[in-house]
């Protein structure tokens, strides 16, 4: 089953991947339609600014067993076994926030949703794009990433690459492959401007 | 091999999945005091203000037993454990057993006052409570609530809901002194007080008057209120009436190890009735909630059936919602004036933003917060893992804060 792997260090922030999820989770399922819906989509794939505002996508991990599913009052987070997801009932979530105090990489907001009944506050989070994998796609965050932050492949796969890389690494005569220049300037321009805002912090805290 | 578990709350049946996951063909008898199918008690105080059906409280199917064949024998209290002979007796059966869980959960602490047999005045602990509260909501006006825990604190919420006049008498300051600081405690009281709530402080009540029916409550101060439903909210105690503390060692609860088990090999213990270290106060502790009943029973089910696992330990935590305030709290939130302890605050009033946060050295230990609290699990991890932190504190007070802030790269830092 292949899933979403995230490679942080080639994230570059630009959040892409965020409208094209709220898209794909909207009802009219297009850009220009969907920001004129009510309720307003939302995006279940979140990047955060790390401490020198590098991005970070974060998303469910879909862990098992799951904290969230463990923690559920009225049972309405439960494991799609085909698509090896942990998916939330719109319907039982009596919108109670335990599942905020179980996961601990907070990636389940609390909002009205087009799948949820109208009007319903309820825990929103990451369906793996289940309704366009079964229509042959891949997640809509996936599909959009251009930096290669986010890939879908076979979990295996990726960490059988990952090992591999490591023991190259530790080989004689090993190099490390390194990231695209890009990466290494980017993140040394927002290094530098964190630093410069040390220096000269702004008037107003936060 | 023949397992018992004693109690069908959520410790108890999560154990039986568990056991059953493992040991497809072990006998398993489960004892419950309660016969309505396993069901979600913490959701009650909803069934109470009206934001639920009693329908929605199951949280098994019916043929919860049956699908997983377990023999349950429901309707009656277990009176005693025979740890020569296991064997545990109920309703005048005995029952063998090789492996036994006691899961019995807690029961609430009673009053004192004189008359609190009269009608309308109940506890809100089980399905059963609520239903009866409810029967007598039909024409009441005027409620009384003892106590300002979390169990007060929802019966209050849940009657303000049904439009009642509510009073609530405490002994702290503030409602959920055990759960949130006082900063935090302030902020519930001044939204139930705008929401018509009454808050009487550092007073109790001594008797109650009614022909049947409580009609009046008489207050240490001399004073009388009139009421005519009381609920009682004075916090809960382990149930552990019927367990020879001669041979299984207990405390406040039943003394387990981090697999759960007691003192006696064989015996295990899970959910309200146990008692172990709490991960943020690193001292033996009972924590009374769900989410720990529920991991408590996945641990006890394993090692029951023959895996070694251990818990590394409980931590008290809650998040509540009540109208225009979220409030979430976790380990130590009222540290001791102490060298060995450093808070951090952050308080917006106008936004109805606080947050604080409890250190020990590079630990967090504690965690409290108003609105906001969609992170709030990243800071109950980081005090479950014990994890030393690698980012300056004060980056998880920040309301930007998300799991790539606490990432340390030392590729870019």
């Amino acid at each position: 089953m292949k899933q979403v792997v995230i490679h942080p260090e080639r994230c570059v922030g630009c959040m892409q991947c965020m409208p094209a999820c709220a898209t794909a989770h909207s009802r009219t399922g297009q850009l220009f339609t969907a920001i004129m819906e009510t309720p307003r989509p939302h995006s279940r794939v979140h990047v955060g600014a790390g401490l020198i505002g590098e991005g970070f996508p974060n998303r469910c991990r879909h862990c098992d067993p799951a904290p969230c599913q463990l923690a559920c009052l009225p049972g309405a987070i439960f494991r799609d076994s085909q698509f090896d997801t942990v998916l939330i009932d719109p319907d039982k979530c009596i919108n109670c926030a335990s599942c905020a105090m179980a996961c601990p990489f907070g990636v389940i907001r609390y909002h009205a949703d087009t799948f949820a009944p109208p009007g319903k506050t309820v825990a929103v989070k990451c369906d793996n794009c289940i309704v366009r994998q079964e229509q042959g796609q891949i997640p809509a965050c996936v599909e959009v990433c251009k930096s290669g932050a986010l890939t879908f492949e076979e979990p295996a796969a990726a960490l059988k690459r990952k090992t591999d890389a490591v023991a190259r690494s530790i080989s004689v005569g090993a190099t490390i492959e390194p990231l695209p220049p890009g990466f290494g300037l980017l993140n040394a321009i927002k290094k530098v401007q964190v630093e410069l805002r040390q220096a000269r912090p702004p008037a107003a805290g936060f | 091999m023949r397992y018992v578990i004693i109690g069908n709350g959520v410790a108890g049946i999560t154990t039986a999945e568990t056991i059953r996951q493992y040991d497809p063909k072990g006998g398993i008898t489960l004892i419950g005091d309660e016969s309505a199918a396993p069901y979600c008690r913490p959701m009650i105080s909803l069934v109470l203000e009206g934001a639920i059906t009693p329908e929605k409280l199951p949280i098994r199917g019916s043929r919860f037993y049956d699908d997983l064949n377990i023999q349950a024998v429901l309707g009656n209290r277990v009176t005693d454990i025979d740890v020569e002979k296991r064997t545990v007796a109920v309703g005048g059966s005995s029952y063998g057993f090789d492996r036994l869980l006691i899961a019995t959960g807690a029961d609430p602490r009673p009053i004192k006052a004189e008359g609190a047999a009269l009608g309308n005045i109940s506890y809100m602990r089980n399905q059963d409570h609520v239903q009866t509260m409810l029967a007598g909501l039909r024409d009441a006006r005027r409620a009384l609530v003892l106590g300002g825990g979390l169990v007060g604190f929802k019966a209050a919420y849940g009657l303000l809901r049904r439009g009642l006049a509510v009073t609530m008498l405490i002994r702290s300051g503030y409602p959920l002194s055990m759960q949130v600081d006082e900063e935090a405690g302030m902020m519930i009281r001044d939204e139930l007080v705008r929401h018509g709530l009454d808050v009487r402080v550092d007073i109790e009540a001594i008797a109650f008057e009614g022909n049947g029916r409580v009609r009046t409550a008489h207050l240490s101060d001399g004073s009388r209120l009139p009421c005519d439903i009381v609920v009682i909210g004075k916090g809960v105690l382990p149930a552990l009436a019927f367990v020879p503390r001669d041979r299984i060692r207990t405390d406040l609860g039943i003394v387990v190890d981090g697999r759960m088990e007691t003192s006696v090999a064989g015996i295990f213990a899970a959910g309200d009735v146990a008692e172990y270290v709490d991960i943020a106060r690193n001292t033996p502790w009972v924590n009374a909630i769900w989410p720990e009943a529920v991991n408590q029973g996945r641990i006890a089910g394993l090692n029951m059936a023959g895996r070694r696992v251990t818990y590394p330990g409980s931590l008290s935590r809650n998040v509540i919602r009540i109208f225009d305030l979220d409030i979430m709290a976790g380990g130590v939130v009222d540290p001791p004036q102490d060298a060995l302890y450093r808070t951090l605050v952050f308080n917006n009033a106008n936004k109805k933003l606080y947050r604080k946060l409890v250190f020990q050295g590079d630990h967090l230990v504690g965690m409290v917060m108003v609105n906001g609290i969609e992170q709030g699990g990243l800071l109950l991890a980081a005090i479950q893992s014990r994890a030393q932190l690698k980012v300056p504190r004060e980056t998880l007070l920040e309301p930007g804060l998300n799991y790539g802030r606490l990432l340390w790269r030392p590729a870019i830092a």
